[in-house]
């Protein structure tokens, strides 16, 4: 089987799982206890004004029509409107998912960068203290619940020592012109980014050092230290090589949170973003809100999903031809 | 001195206790001007986390700390130098609901003698260390319609097994449980539905604490915290024997028709008891279709004498506003019976807040900080409809009437009277007429004036699009009639005393909205004004206007250039 047949199945693939996804989303909202208008609890809000309210949403419909509705407005990219706040779901999303994706870019670049070059680092020393080191901090940022630490460090740095903004991405209102704003968005992402940076540098930097450490096993190494290869040489082009595949994959998978957000960062923080809209969405039973919020999520996983398929194929060509058997 | 008076003199040494011991101040004497603003800008950054607003207030990046709930915050708060505390009570009340459909909890000595068992004073002293308020009325002790003397059900063990004894439910052979007299067989389990902890700690905690008192007197009663979706459903279908929730209630009594009229006891309905009293029916209709004060009060008073003593409800207590103000930074904020000084429904701390130099000397001008939440999100009044929105919303309008901060009393506003009076839809039939007279010389943010052509037009257009919000202010209206341009008239189908509020809508600018093609995707605040540069089309005749919205960051409100209420004079 040739790269081009199995990129088209995996694309049809990806169709078959975006349609089931989508359905699943639709169910699993109208199978959920709560109905819409329920969430509205004020003793002056009728049963008339009620059952107004769920024929305006759409919801007197049978959902065999609700279901052709949604799935129709989808595939033209139509999200509808929001129950909760009655706007545009796109335009919504539109508003967040530039913070959600700075965010996660920031905190994405910086946490693979630091975490992969520790772990590298502390492969090449096994047995030191900076082994020891990045084990020990790894398991704690795992170990220890994400919120905490935020908490702390926004006591940290908002109270006790107040050099950093609390909430936000930009000041209230912000300074005048182009560059003093971009540092005052870069004030403001050092908290957030870097809370998640120390909760996530660990479990890059224990993933790379362990694939290291099995990689430094290996024949090849051997050979490559009897032929006298500097360990510069070996470290870098051969066994961090060969490490390459799962962490490619690593970051394609890591890279759906570009969209999805991060909810507790985003509330701690007030960053105006996705992840927080998502558990608003849910919490309110925002049938639109949330099932736009999860269609752009579905879209950045299959997305992200092809393009790791695809980057193993082009990296290890016995994934493309193995799949269908000999070439 | 008769035991239910002891009982309230009790309750309100409580209160009085509680607040002495958090040494808050009661409701300062009200001192306040009716015209404003004093500060010509405020921003209002949005901060979702509970711990960033504490560190923004002692930051000085807002003057006020508003809403303290958690005993924590507010014993914090208390230690600040520069914070001054506010409280005032509040039209909130949280319950314990009994399902009146069915056995046993049917039998009213059983609701009585549960009544006996909850020790509200514990409660409120273990789970909110006394920042609330022991509640045992259906009308909030702040409202004008509170009535005092009706029977109440104090915490007493032996009093609650005498009301069970008395009733024939006697203990079985174990004394553990009491047999139910019409069964001959144990009483079965009663469950108390509560959200769960991690939702609501505190409500999950009481549910516990009454069940285990109950048992102490032999009745069967477990608490069962639930998914709070799943716990709303089975109360719609009266799916349940008890259930602990709040309501945000108002100064008016018409909840006592929407929770307790027969009419009510439908699936999803507000009356979740279940009550079908023929009497009560009697007492809340005629308080809902009062045409007078007077009917008013009487249907009222009648309605909590007979709700007291057939107890759907035990109400258990009532949460006070508690607000912390930046005394080195503002000064002027009033205080409002029921609403609190902090409150978006307080119009009188707007007006009059002001900020304060180094000496603490008032002074006029400039720009204080008042933090926001959560995101306002939609800025289109026709279908704003969260606390949130309402926060930034209410800073742009006025209202005809206002309350006053200490009576709670309507008192004219932009409309300088009404008239309420009657007419016949139909032949033999009556029906209320409001009309308003408009003040002259009121403007729109934009410069145009403000007329009763306004007003019709807010009616009929909400009534014409069925907007949902707005479906039980307009079902009942039948016309509007323009009798000059600053006189209008509201026809009712009905008599009611109610109808003053539901005929005082005004907030839609004809000169704009009578353009607006879909009233649900309208973004009034992102839609350039049609004549004024840097406006946009959200257009209200209060204090401030929006002047800039970063959505998830900020809201930014400037002074009104074209406010009617600036000077002492009018």
């Amino acid at each position: 089987m040739g790269f081009r047949s199995y990129l088209l199945r995996r694309l049809v693939y990806a169709v078959i799982v975006l349609f089931v996804i989508l359905t699943f989303n639709f169910v699993l909202f109208r199978v959920m206890p709560g109905d819409p208008e329920k969430m509205i609890i004020d003793p002056n809000f009728t049963q008339d004004a009620k059952a107004e309210l769920r024929r305006q949403y759409g919801l007197d419909d049978p959902p065999l029509t609700q279901y052709k509705n949604y799935m129709s407005a989808l595939l033209r990219f139509d999200m509808g409107l929001s129950f909760n706040t009655r706007r545009p779901v796109w335009s919504e999303l539109k508003e967040r998912l530039p913070n959600t994706i700075t965010l996660f870019l920031v905190t994405f670049i910086s946490t693979a960068a630091v975490g992969i070059s520790i772990g590298v680092y502390s492969a090449a020393n096994r047995g030191r203290f900076t082994e020891k080191f990045v084990v020990g901090a790894g398991l704690f940022a795992h170990a220890v619940p994400g919120f905490f630490v935020q908490l702390l460090l926004l006591l940290m740095f908002g109270y006790y020592w107040p050099i950093l903004p609390i909430h936000g991405t930009m000041s209230a209102p912000p300074p005048d012109g182009a560059f003093a704003q971009f540092l005052d968005r870069v004030w403001h992402i050092i908290l957030p980014a870097g809370s998640n940076l120390i909760m996530g540098f660990g479990s890059w930097a224990l993933y790379t050092r362990n694939t290291m450490l099995e990689a430094l096993g290996q024949d090849y190494i051997v050979t490559a230290r009897a032929k006298g290869l500097p360990k510069r040489d070996i470290l870098y082009h051969h066994a961090l090589r060969s490490v390459l595949p799962p962490i490619v994959t690593l970051i394609f998978m890591s890279l759906p949170g570009a969209v999805s957000g991060a909810v507790i960062t985003e509330s701690i923080f007030s960053w105006h973003g996705v992840g927080r809209y998502l558990l608003d969405a849910t919490l309110q039973l925002d049938y639109p809100a949330a099932q736009g919020a999860f269609y752009l999520i579905a879209l950045a996983v299959i997305i992200s999903n092809l393009l790791a398929d695809i980057a193993y194929g082009l990296v290890d060509p016995r994934i493309r031809v193995g799949a269908g058997g000999t070439k | 001195m008769p035991r239910k008076y002891r009982l309230i003199l009790a309750l309100a040494l409580t209160v009085a206790l509680a607040i002495g011991a958090a040494g808050l101040p009661g409701a300062a004497a009200v001192k306040y001007e009716d015209w404003g603003p004093h500060v010509d800008e405020i921003i209002m950054p949005i901060i979702k986390d509970q711990q960033a607003r504490r560190i923004a207030f002692e930051r000085g990046e807002s003057v006020v700390w508003a809403g303290l709930t958690q005993p924590t915050d507010i014993d914090h708060a208390k230690t600040l130098p520069y914070a001054d505390m506010r409280m005032t009570l509040g039209f909130h009340m949280f319950y314990l609901c009994f399902n009146m459909r069915r056995g046993p909890l049917d039998a009213q000595p059983l609701r009585q003698a549960v009544a006996h068992a909850v020790d509200r004073d514990n409660i409120i002293r273990t789970l909110f260390k006394g920042y609330m308020l022991p509640m045992t009325s259906f009308v909030p002790q702040v409202s004008p319609f509170y009535k005092k003397d009706v029977p109440v059900y104090a915490f007493d063990l032996k009093a609650a097994a005498k009301v069970l004894d008395d009733a024939g439910y006697k203990l079985d052979a174990t004394g553990k449980n009491r047999i139910d007299p019409k069964t001959g067989k144990p009483l079965p389990d009663m469950k108390i539905f509560t959200p769960t902890y991690e939702v609501a700690p505190t409500s999950a905690e009481l549910g516990k604490m009454i069940a285990d008192s109950c048992q102490k007197i032999g009745l069967p009663v477990k608490p069962e915290p639930m998914d709070f979706n799943v716990m709303l459903d089975k109360l719609d279908i009266g799916e349940f024997d008890m259930y602990c929730l709040a309501w945000s209630l108002s100064k008016n009594p018409t909840h006592l028709y929407n929770f307790f009229h027969s009419s009510m006891d439908v699936e999803a309905g507000y009356n979740r008891p279940g009550i079908r009293n023929p009497e009560l029916d009697k007492a809340v209709e005629e308080l809902w279709y009062a045409g007078d004060l007077k009917t008013v009060k009487s249907g009222a008073d009648k309605a909590q004498a007979i709700l007291a003593r057939e107890m759907p409800y035990v109400p258990l207590y009532s949460r006070p506003y508690i607000d912390a103000f930046r005394k080195d930074m503002v000064t002027g904020y009033v205080d409002m019976n029921g609403f609190g000084a902090a409150s978006y429904n307080n119009p009188w701390t707007l007006l009059n807040i002001r900020r304060v130099d180094r000496f603490g000397k008032a002074i006029e001008g400039g720009t204080i900080r008042w933090l926001l939440s959560e995101e306002p999100k939609n800025l289109n009044p026709a279908v704003a409809s969260s606390a949130y929105e309402w926060e930034v919303l209410n800073k742009i309008y006025d209202g005809l009437t206002v309350s006053h901060p200490d009576t709670l009393e309507d008192i004219p506003w932009m409309a300088e009277k009404w008239d309420v009076g009657t007419w016949e839809p139909q032949p033999g039939k009556k029906g209320t007429t409001i009309t308003w007279y408009v003040r002259k010389g009121i403007k729109w943010s934009d410069g145009m004036p403000y007329t009763a052509e306004d007003i019709k037009f807010t009616i009929d257009y909400l009534k014409e699009n069925k907007i949902p919000r707005y479906l039980s202010s307009t079902a009942e209206i039948n016309k509007v009639e323009l009798i000059n341009k600053y006189t209008v008239k509201v026809y009712f189908d009905t008599v009611s005393y109610w109808h003053i509020y539901n005929a005082s809508l005004d907030f839609l600018p004809k000169h704009i909205w009578q353009n607006v093609k879909d009233w649900k995707t309208f973004q009034p605040w992102l839609e350039p004004h049609p004549t004024i540069k840097g406006y946009t089309k959200l257009v209200g005749t209060g204090p401030f206007m929006v002047k800039e919205y970063r959505p998830g960051e900020f809201v930014r409100l400037v002074k009104n250039p074209n406010y009617w209420r600036t000077k002492p004079t009018r």
